[in-house]
């Protein structure tokens, strides 16, 4: 499994980690969670940055960040600080759990597929259209939390992934999200 | 009301709730930070930077207040008449945090910024939500200002 691979892996399980605090415990307890999870994950960055070694975050940041990000752990910061957005800013379990299935799903099948794809989007040279519709059809699973409205919220945080924005997806999803589950 | 905004609330110290109420101050808090940005970092441009970040943060922080419209867990003498979500306190503090994750003094930033979320909840002027929801808006205005800033 090479490093993309992992870290997709990982981006799944990480927002299905926070789906089940969601269901089985509250939203409440995921906000805690991710907040501390934020807290002590600074620190580590910041210890690492610092160039103090820790051999846990050493074998986390070589199995599964990509190479060349601005800081070490960066990918999943944003990625714990997308859950905590999607938590906070969210009211009901529903949909927040919509806003996990995207982020987890839809963001993670789209970097798996569009890195195969050969069609560029012509907004955007660097995605494809195949990594587009594959994060358009992967969040429509939020089909089981909000039924019909996961059309529009997949159009939606679909459109804006594939946009060049220069703000990582995990927190452009996530406000996205927050976005057309508030309004709508 | 969430455990810790009622643990932090039933601490019975008015050494805490005198150093709460200072820093609950717009103007001393503001006059802090800005302390803290000017001898904590002495790069001009990164300065500007950190400022930039804050009235950023503070700008979406109000947005939002607007936006959501959430009444404060106070009510009363000495509870703020504005919206309670998020915590424009936190957002500050937690973008000046951000802003040193790089640097050796990160650690008291940290501490820092705990200790004024810490203060708000324990003066009952906001619960635990408002803070979480704090952080998100501080790393997202800081990534917005610190990728422009490198973009040109």
């Amino acid at each position: 499994m090479d490093r993309e691979t992992k870290r997709q892996a990982i981006h799944f399980l990480v927002c299905m980690a926070a789906l089940a605090v969601l269901l089985l415990l509250s939203r409440n307890w995921l906000l805690a969670f991710t907040f501390g999870v934020l807290l002590v994950g600074s620190l580590l960055i910041n210890m690492t940055m610092r160039n103090s070694k820790i051999s846990l975050v050493e074998w986390f940041v070589g199995e599964f960040e990509r190479e060349g990000v601005r800081l070490p752990g960066w990918g999943s910061a944003c990625l714990a600080t997308g859950v905590l957005m999607l938590a906070a800013y969210l009211m009901s379990s529903t949909d927040i759990a919509a806003g996990l299935v995207v982020l987890g799903i839809g963001d993670g099948l789209s970097t798996l597929v569009g890195r195969r794809g050969s069609r560029r989007l012509p907004w955007n040279q660097k995605k494809t259209m195949e990594g587009t519709l594959a994060f358009f059809l992967g969040s429509l699973l939020a089909w089981i939390f909000i039924g019909p409205l996961a059309v529009l919220l997949a159009a939606a945080a679909a459109l804006a992934e594939s946009l060049d924005l220069g703000i990582d997806d995990n927190l452009v999803i996530p406000v996205v999200c927050a976005i057309v589950l508030s309004v709508l | 009301m969430d455990a810790l905004t009622t643990a932090a609330m039933a601490i019975n110290s008015p050494a805490l709730t005198a150093v709460s109420l200072l820093l609950g101050n717009d103007v001393i808090f503001g006059a802090l930070i800005l302390a803290l940005v000017l001898i904590a970092e002495r790069r001009d441009g990164k300065r500007l930077k950190i400022m930039t970040a804050l009235v950023l943060a503070v700008a979406a922080g109000l947005a939002l207040k607007s936006i959501y419209a959430i009444d404060r867990p106070c009510s009363g003498a000495g509870c703020p008449a504005d919206y309670s979500f998020p915590s424009l306190h936190a957002v500050t503090a937690f973008t000046l945090m951000i802003a040193f994750l790089d640097k050796r003094s990160y650690p008291f930033f940290l501490f820092f910024a705990l200790f004024v979320a810490f203060t708000r909840l324990h003066l009952g002027v906001h619960t635990f939500e408002d803070m979480a929801a704090a952080f998100p808006v501080a790393v997202l205005a800081y990534h917005i200002v610190d990728s422009r800033w490198k973009n040109g």
